[in-house]
């Protein structure tokens, strides 16, 4: 039984302004002057619940930076809170950052393996895959070669072609539907579609409010880090939608992912 | 701690498949292949042998050359499994930004890469003693030298995962750490034997290298044929559970913080 348990998760986390620091100057620090590289506290997230469970569509709205992203990668346990807790059940897919993260001098064939096993699959269930990916990744004779010659919307199709091949009880998306061309793209849609049906939980993140009321029965909507609305789509678009245009803004269009 | 190790037992088809992808490329990378690899180790070896094996050895040679090419493959060991560890989490960015698997798996794609790759030095000196001395049985010495590598390998695995982890936070680790294994390794006896220094009194600047433990717990049954003392064994095993315990403590400590650091 796949569930989401998020339960006054915060992020806060320190960054320093300019580049890593280092021992040289940790000791210099500490001996003669205050620091040229202050570090700044960042709230990623502030006090988020959410509470889902099977048959569970949400939609995550939000201006750039709003922490939608974070949120997903909170839930992906990618990022663990640093107050609260976050406990997600059922096997989790995350489609996201997934052209990045391919050893370039190992072909594409080798590629699928490595990203299977990472995402939890054995040698066995895997065997049976290995060509159905390779078909969907459309890469023909390039899947023997190694992935550095590979051009970065191949690279997109076959990370897409691996990342979706399983049956995930806990979706999460992150706009990623920009995958190679207008043919792979409806092909892509298509599946991600399916994927999103048979899964029992999903969270999408996405700029697209249409995609968004069409795929979702609920939506979240954030703003600098909080969740400032949960709800029925229409109701929660709705305001979202008010807001927007009241700063003089049109609605879908702000930017690419956050 | 337990869940920790079935956590990473979880993606040990991952870890292998990356293990094995490394080894190929290092190796590949040559026409030579391994041969080219070892070339270091074995160049070294013989200028040291000549040059040093009057000086410094008994005069024998082979013996020397046999126990100079074990500490070298050890030292390494622990050495590059140390260095490359610094750079672990920048390697695996990528996948640590993607799926949340422990670290310690990242550490161990370092740390078993370059164990392989001085087990073959190491077997390199096995068929060299055993042809020199006209005698099979060396080869049986491996199995007393198990218990020794097994140290080994965990403390330099635990080393590597600390220098993984401090490197994220202080990025001149790397730098700092080859300055100290250049020092270190004039103070570790790999191209003298201890006598040298027991006899100036100095012994004890051996006793305190915790290297020497560990090379010697390997070192000592290869050439000698003799099971260590306990009393190694005991010094040996401390410091690798000092180191693991270090380590672990590190994991725990670190392992949520890492990500906002890449």
């Amino acid at each position: 039984m796949a569930s989401i348990e998020v339960r006054d998760a915060s992020i806060t986390f320190t960054a320093t302004q300019s580049r890593h620091s280092s021992f040289k100057e940790y000791v210099v620090r500490g001996l003669f002057r205050r620091s040229r590289n202050p570090q700044v506290a960042i709230h990623a997230l502030t006090d988020v619940n959410l509470l889902a469970s099977e048959g569970d569509r949400i939609g995550i709205i939000g201006h750039n930076g709003a922490g939608k992203t974070t949120m997903l990668k909170l839930l992906a346990g990618i990022y663990t809170p640093t107050q609260g807790d976050c406990k997600v059940t059922g096997q989790v897919c995350s489609l996201f950052d997934i052209s990045i993260g391919f050893e370039n001098e190992a072909t594409g064939w080798e590629n699928i393996v490595y990203r299977s096993y990472l995402q939890g699959e054995s040698p066995t269930s895997l065997s049976g895959k290995m060509e159905e990916i390779a078909a969907f990744s459309e890469l023909g004779e390039f899947i023997d070669l190694p992935v550095k010659t590979y051009s970065a919307g191949m690279r997109m199709r076959l990370a897409f072609a691996i990342a979706t091949a399983t049956r995930p009880e806990v979706l999460l998306v992150d706009e990623v539907l920009a995958v190679g061309d207008k043919a792979f793209q409806i092909k892509a849609k298509a599946r991600m579609q399916a994927m999103m049906n048979s899964s029992s939980v999903m969270v999408v993140v996405s700029h697209d409010l249409s995609t968004v009321k069409d795929t979702c029965n609920r939506v979240l909507w954030m703003k600098k880090g909080r969740v400032v609305a949960d709800g029925l789509p229409t109701e929660v678009l709705a305001a979202y939608n008010r807001e927007v245009s009241g700063e003089g803004e049109t609605v879908g269009c702000d930017a690419k992912a956050a | 701690m337990i869940q920790h190790v079935n956590a990473v037992w979880k993606f040990r088809h991952f870890l292998m498949a990356l293990v094995k992808l490394d080894l190929r490329q290092r190796y590949r990378r040559s026409v030579l292949g391994i041969g080219w690899s070892l070339l270091n180790p074995i160049a070294m070896t013989i200028v040291f042998t000549l040059v040093f094996s009057n000086l410094l050895g008994s005069g024998d040679p082979i013996s020397y050359a046999a126990s100079v090419l074990t500490g070298f493959a050890i030292w390494g060991f622990i050495r590059d499994s140390t260095l490359t560890g610094c750079r672990c989490f920048q390697t695996n960015e990528a996948y640590i930004r993607q799926s949340p698997i422990p670290y310690t798996v990242y550490t161990l794609r370092t740390a078993l890469g370059q164990a392989i790759h001085s087990l073959i030095a190491l077997g390199v000196v096995v068929a060299m003693v055993a042809v020199y001395q006209a005698d099979a049985s060396v080869v049986l010495r491996v199995g007393l030298m198990l218990p020794g590598l097994v140290l080994v390998f965990l403390a330099a695995w635990a080393a590597c995962t600390i220098a993984a982890f401090v490197t994220v936070f202080f990025h001149d680790t790397q730098h700092l750490l080859e300055v100290t294994a250049q020092i270190l390794f004039f103070l570790t006896p790999i191209m003298y034997p201890r006598e040298l220094l027991d006899a100036k009194q100095m012994g004890w600047i051996v006793d305190a290298n915790p290297v020497y433990w560990l090379l010697e717990l390997t070192r000592g049954p290869l050439l000698t044929g003799q099971v260590p003392a306990m009393g190694m064994y005991l010094a040996g095993a401390s410091i690798t559970a000092v180191l693991l315990g270090l380590a672990f403590g590190t994991v725990v400590w670190l392992q949520k913080r890492v990500i906002f650091q890449l």
